[in-house]
This record gives structure tokens, sequence and C-alpha cells, in this order.
């Protein structure tokens, strides 16, 4: 690491929100040349920061400086005139403009006579993103861009601007090793020309190849800033979660019973695929994984009642299970749990409580009256078995944390005393120690006798937590894997066998 | 971490229990700048007669913005109220003196004015366009209905209904203020403490949550646009009682003065939160907004802009959630 000279400082940063201290004392510098990895469990302050220092939010007491001179009462407006651009996970494109104009949306060069001289905007487009070596046409409808290329544009965007220093917050969740890869490239050759990135993701591995410093945050406060080539992951980990053991997950005890809860047969999910059968059985984590378009995902929504199979039949506890609607699935205890929860899982204008009560408010509204009282002593208890921190049922979602929002879904499947959990993705987005849990959580949810349904492209994942893994093909199963005999390398090799490597995450 | 939080003081803590709202400070402070500024202008505004008065001038937007609150609070929205007020008030009006018996005429002006709002939850349940669309076009439908079934002229002697809404007050109180309050009170129980009030916020909220919760929205949507009609009707009743007749454009302007009730009172236009309550301070700054423009003596011409800027600048005020 060179101690380059200082563009950005932030000193003795404080924020609070309504009963939580979002940040405490915290003092972040980033050179001119340097990569700043930051990193911290979810609700460390992460993003507390970033708002801070793009300007979205005001802190309570410290300052901010760049190049030396203090910048006081950032807005989003002063800090990207100051020269700070943030790269949000959501980007700040307009599908309706081309790749030019989006680049110069607000700044469009003009003719002597004030119109906008689109030929100049779309030839100085093409050199400024030559000049980054990023392929992209100037007169390309946003629409045609993928994940990757849409980012490439808005930091591209945020450079032009004679950007200093660069925000990317979590900048790879949406991108395949090849893109990221990529990402990587431009950000080294952005910091060569002398700008300052700070670059905020849950992937530590990530993290310590491109940063050249890391800077840890632990409930709000700066735990240290390390080189990264003095640490390794496991001390990264530690320092994150601060003096908690950290210890391989250990695996749920096996199933002992053996009897199918849920089981299909002559199931097939599309007119051209194979059919195929299959059994969940209780007491064990049952994983479900593909490449996007093998079918594994609408696998699971078929389990869960929101899509209908192509030809089959499905039995649930020796019934005959065909539900039409999602409503016909949870009424026979299974319960499915989205990967997106902002869009499909959560309200997020409600408290905690209602929001685990919603799928079975019978159970606190007896003569159809909502005893708000029992409704809280009874979600608390779910949501204590969980540990949904913090310990207050009447907090709206929106204000608890990315891995404790899952928590939350979690929660509604067991106030609704599900048996069968489909789960999708359930760890996308969250920290180490907030996955871990979660891991943990499922083991115990299937010792208890529920059956788990596990979809998730996660190779680790698959191997740490379930008991059966069965990969599909073409819309039909392929193999079945013992979890416990099995490695993400075999489990990819099968996946991928016959057929394109994944594109995991491209829309 | 957390401190403990102080406990809540008596008053706080009833207003937890109704359901009451925060945070509707601008709207309080306007309502109190008028009520201070008219009753130095005119001292008649603080006396009782005058507070009943506008207490009967705003029961039956009250009536209707109570409706449109649970409405708004699902993600709907109804901007057929007003013209469905008319034709159940003229439904009503037609049963009374073509049979003579007023509580057939009540019950004909109920019914009508559930079955449309039972329509328009099925045709907006279907989502295949916005509530917007789609209650606007039952506006203009229903708005020629009223005027082909009355053939255009006023329905003139309402019987009974004058007698009992028209003139009739008990501890002198005029009776639709109670039925204001009934509906305000009713609607607030149901939105605390009903599963149909819950998930009216949870749909609002997040539809795509509460369908994977397995909620049947589609019959919650009927069912709120359902309750939405009965208390339209129950409007109908009263006014056309009041006026002693049912007019064909009784009820035009309902609609949006319910929606900005509603939206003053801090409900927002997207869903998921809201509260009568808040609707009810809604309400009470239109009511005194257009009574103290009279007691001032303000013309009648420069009523509408006096109230636009009012309640323009009420909203703007009002704290963002």
């Amino acid at each position: 690491m060179t101690l380059a000279s200082t563009i950005l400082e932030a000193r003795g940063i404080d924020k609070r929100f309504p009963g939580v201290v979002a940040l405490q004392d915290v003092d972040l510098t980033v050179g001119a040349g340097e990569v700043h990895g930051l990193v911290g469990k979810n609700g460390a302050g992460k993003s507390t920061l970033v708002k801070i220092l793009s300007g979205a939010l005001q802190p309570d007491a410290g300052s901010i400086h760049l190049d030396g001179r203090p910048l006081p009462s950032l807005t989003p407006a002063s800090a990207q005139a100051a020269g700070i651009a943030t790269v949000y996970q959501d980007q700040q494109l307009v599908p309706g403009l081309n790749v030019a104009e989006n680049l110069y949306l607000g700044r469009e060069p003009r003719t002597p006579l004030g119109a906008v001289d689109h030929a100049r905007m779309q030839s100085e487009a093409g050199r400024v993103l030559a000049a980054l070596g990023l392929q992209l046409d100037p007169r390309a409808p946003l629409p045609r861009l993928d994940m990757a290329q849409r980012q490439q544009l808005t930091i591209a965007k945020a450079v032009q601007r004679q950007g200093r220093v660069l925000l990317l917050d979590e900048p790879t969740a949406a991108l395949n090793k090849t893109q990221a890869d990529f990402l990587f490239t431009l950000v080294r050759r952005l910091v060569e020309e002398g700008l300052a990135v700070l670059y905020i993701s849950h992937h530590l591995d990530e993290v310590l190849a491109i940063a050249d410093t890391v800077t840890v945050l632990r409930d709000g406060r700066r735990v240290g800033t390390v080189a990264a080539d003095a640490l390794d992951k496991a001390e990264l980990v530690s320092m994150m979660v601060g003096q908690q053991l950290v210890e391989e997950e250990a695996r749920h005890a096996p199933a002992e019973r053996i009897e199918a809860v849920l089981s299909a047969t002559g199931l097939r999910l599309d007119p051209a695929s194979a059919p195929f059968e299959l059994a969940v059985r209780a007491g064990e984590v049952l994983g479900i994984t593909g490449t996007l378009g093998s079918g594994a995902f609408r696998l699971a929504r078929v389990l869960a009642g929101l899509e209908r199979p192509h030809e089959g039949a499905m039995t649930l506890r020796k019934r005959p299970y065909a539900p039409t609607r999602v409503r016909d699935a949870v009424a026979r205890g299974v319960v499915f749990l989205p990967e997106d929860m902002l869009r499909e899982g959560l309200v997020m204008p409600m408290a905690v409580a209602p929001n685990v009560s919603l799928t079975n408010l019978r159970k606190v509204a007896p003569g159809g009256r909502i005893r708000l009282w029992r409704e809280r002593r009874a979600t608390r208890e779910v949501t204590r078995e969980l540990a949904v921190v913090p310990d207050d049922v009447e907090r709206e979602v929106r204000l608890l944390s990315g891995g404790n929002r899952r928590k939350v879904l979690l929660a509604r499947a067991l106030f609704a005393d599900a048996q069968v959990l489909v789960l999708e993705e359930p760890t996308q987005g969250v920290d180490v120690e907030a996955r871990r849990e979660i891991h943990r959580l499922l083991g115990a949810l299937a010792t208890e006798g529920r059956a788990i349904v596990l979809a998730t492209t996660d190779l680790e994942e698959l191997v740490q937590v379930c008991d059966r893994i069965l990969v599909l093909r073409k819309g039909a199963l392929a193999e079945s894997f013992r979890g416990a005999d099995t490695t993400p390398q075999a489990l990819l090799a099968s996946i991928v066998a016959g057929a394109a490597p994944a594109e995991r995450g491209a829309p | 971490m957390t401190p403990p939080a102080a406990r809540p003081g008596p008053l706080r803590r009833l207003r937890h229990a109704l359901g009451a709202p925060g945070g509707q400070g601008a709207v309080v402070v306007t309502l109190l700048a008028i009520v201070v500024i008219t009753a130095i202008g005119n001292p008649r505004f603080l006396g009782i007669q005058n507070i009943l008065n506008v207490l009967l001038q705003i029961s039956i937007l009250g009536i209707v913005s109570v409706g449109q609150t649970v409405l708004l609070i699902s993600a709907g929205l109804d901007l057929s109220v007003g013209a469905m007020l008319s034709v159940s008030a003229l439904a009503g009006g037609l049963v009374i003196h073509a049979t003579g018996s007023t509580l057939l005429g009540v019950g004909v002006a109920l019914a009508t004015a559930l079955l449309i709002g039972t329509v328009n939850g099925l045709l907006a349940a279907t989502g295949r366009a916005h509530p917007f669309i789609i209650t606007l076009g039952m506006m203009t439908l229903l708005q020629g209905v009223a005027i082909v079934i009355s053939r255009g002229s006023p329905i003139n002697g309402m019987g009974k209904l004058y007698d009992v809404f028209g003139i009739a007050n008990l501890l002198g109180v005029p009776t639709p203020v109670y039925l204001l309050a009934l509906a305000l009170g009713s609607v607030a129980l149901i939105l605390r403490f009903a599963p149909l009030g819950r998930y009216a916020f949870a749909v609002g909220g997040n539809e795509e949550a509460a369908r994977l919760s397995g909620l049947p929205i589609f019959r919650i949507k009927v069912a709120l646009y359902a309750l939405n009609g009965l208390l339209v009707g129950v409007a109908a009743i009263a006014l056309s009682g009041i006026l002693d007749s049912a007019l064909p454009a009784m009820g035009t302007g309902y609609e949006l003065r319910a929606v900005a009730a509603a939206v003053i009172g801090g409900t927002p236009l997207f869903g998921g939160r809201g509260s009568v309550w808040g609707t009810l301070f809604g309400v009470l700054l239109l009511g005194l907004v257009s009574n103290s423009i009279n007691l001032l003596g303000i013309g009648a011409n420069l009523q509408y802009v006096v109230l636009g800027a009012i309640i323009t600048a009420a909203v703007m005020f009002q704290r963002s959630s």
C-alpha cells in the first residue's frame, strides 16, 4: 500500500436513528490511487456511512473533507458537484434514453442555436467509453444493455463528470464471474489514473483481491483499518464478528424419519422436458439447483403452488396436492419464501408483528377480532426463537437489516405452522454471520420434523446445509447427490454437464 | 443497546389504542390558525350553534371520506363515489315516492350503493386497469344513470327522512353527526381489530407479499370496495334527508374532496398506511375553511381560491413518512 495523498477524509462521524446508534466516531481516509474496502456485517453501519459520504444522509457529528477542504452539509447534488460519485446497486439510468444520452444527461453538448448536438454527443461518448476500455455502443438503447453494461455506463458517467472519489456499493451483486473480473480491471484502471475508490461488499474474497486497504465496521464503530495483503479471510471475519468464535458450521442431525411429506410422480415442468419423480421427506433439507432455465427454480415454485406443472401428480401427506393458487398451498402448510423480499416478501410499511402473523392471522383473531396483545406476544415468541434483532415486534420491518428481514420471513412461516418450507436463495446478499445463522436455523427446523426445500445457486450453501441435492437440467431431474458426500466442484460439473456454463445473475 | 423507551403518557396510550396517527402537525397547526383568525374576526365562530353547524356540514363528506380512506390504504381508489351517492339517493327517492315506504327507500338506496361499490370492487380486483381509470369511467356512467332515472329533475320530498336527518337532533346535535361518528368508530375498529382491516394494510403495502402469504386478494378488494359503497349509501340517505330531496348532481365533487381529506389527513395515495382519524382532521380542515370564509365575509367567488390554496399548503407542509 502506498500512502498516497488523501482525497476523501471523514472524521469522527456520528449518526443516530431513533433508538439506534448507527455510527459512532468513525474515521475513514481514502487516498488517490487507492481502493479502500469497507466491510462489516449487515447493520454494522456500512450503508449509513456510504449514504453520509454521498450526501444522502446528514451526520449528527463529524466532518467530511475533500482534498483537505471541509464539505459542510453535503447533499447528493453537492457531493456529486464536489466529485464524489456513488454507484448504487440500483443504477441511476433513464431507460428511455440511449447510452450517449444517459452519459451526458443534464450536460448535453449544444449547437450554436442551443439545440442538443446529437452528432457531437455520440462521437464524444464513443471516445469517453473507448478510453475506459468499455465496449458500449453510444447509440444502443438502454434496455439492450445487461446489468454489467449498465453498471459500466453508470461508472463511466460518474467518472466523466470529473469524479475524484467513486463509491461502489455491492457492485458485483448482479454480475457473473466474467463480468465481475471486467469490473475489477476497470476499477484498477481508474485507480491508476488517480481516482480514489471506496469498495463496499459482502464478498470478502473480492475485497481482499481488489482493495489496497480495508476498514472494518462493527456495531457502528471502526474496528480497524489494515492493509489488505496483511490479512486473510478468517482474520477479516473475526474482526467483523468480534469475539464470537468462527467455526465451521455443523450440519444438522440427519433425518431419522424417512416418510415422504411431499412427493410427485410423472412430473413434467414443460411439454419438452422428461418426466421425473421426487419426494421431500420430513426432517430433511432438500437442495434444488441448476442453471437458469434448468427448471430448478420453476420446480420450487411448482411445489409451493405459485406455478402449475405441465403434467404430473403431487401428494402432500398422503393426500392429493394440486394447488392452483398460493393460497391452496399455504392452507396445506406449504409456505414459499421468495428471494426478492422487498418486492415479494415483506410488507415494508408494517411492523414486524403483523408481518409475522399475516399468513395465519386467525391464530390471534378468535371470533374475527385481532387480539393485539396476544399477537405481539405470540409473534415475539417466534422472533425470539429466531433471534431477530432488535427484539421489538412493533418496529417497522423496513428499519431492519437484510439478514433480520429474512428471519422475519422465516418467522412468518413458523407462525403459520408450515410443514414444508420452500426457500429461494435465502442468503443472497446477507453477511457471513447472518448466513451462518440462517443455515443453522434451516437445519434446526428440519430436525424438528419440517421439510425444507432449498432452491439456490450457491454451491457452498448446498453442500453445507442440504441432506440431498437434486440437480436439474433442461427441465428435468438429472442427478441426485448426498450433501455429506459431495463437493461444490462435483455439483458444478453436474450442473453444467451438457450445457453452456451458467450465467448466474444475468437478467 | 436500545435505551428503554419512556412509558407513554395516558393520552399517547389512548391514541395508540385507537390507532390514531402522529405527525399531523401541519394540519393541526393550520386548523388552529384558522380557528384563531376566524374567532377574532367573528365571535360567532366559536358559538355552539356554529360548531354544530360545521359538524353538520362536514358529516356527509366525513362519511364518504372514511370509505375513501379505507380504499387508499389498500392502494385502491374510487372516483365514482359522488355519482354513486346521487344514483343511490335518487333510487331511494323514487322508491319512497312509488311505495310511500321510507324504510324500503332506505333499503334500496343502501343496496344500490352496495351493489355499485361491489361492481367497482370486482372490476378493480381483476387488476386489468388502474382503479383510477376504472372508477373514472364508472363515474361518468353513473352521472348518466342519475340523469336518466331522474329525467333530469329533482325528486322533492323525502318524507320521514327529512324528519330524521333534516330536522331531528339528539341532545342538540343533528342526527347526521351521529352517523359520521358511527362510521368513523366502526371503520376505525375494523382497521385495527378485524382481519379485513389488517389485510387492507397488507394489500396496500405489498400486494405480492400478501398473495404469497396466502391471502384472498380478490375477495379482500371486493369487500373493501363494497364497504366503501355501503358508506356512500349511508351518506346518500343522510344527504337526501338533509335536503329533503334527491338531485341528479347532488354528489358531484365529493370524490375529489374525499381524496383530499384523506390525503391531508396523512393517508398516502400509494397505500399501506393511513388512518380514519387523520381523515377526520382533513375533513374538519375543509369544513372549517368553508365556514370561516363565510363568517369572515370573503366573497363566494374567492372561496375556491382560498380553499385550494389551503389544501395545497397543508399537504405540502405535511410530514412525509
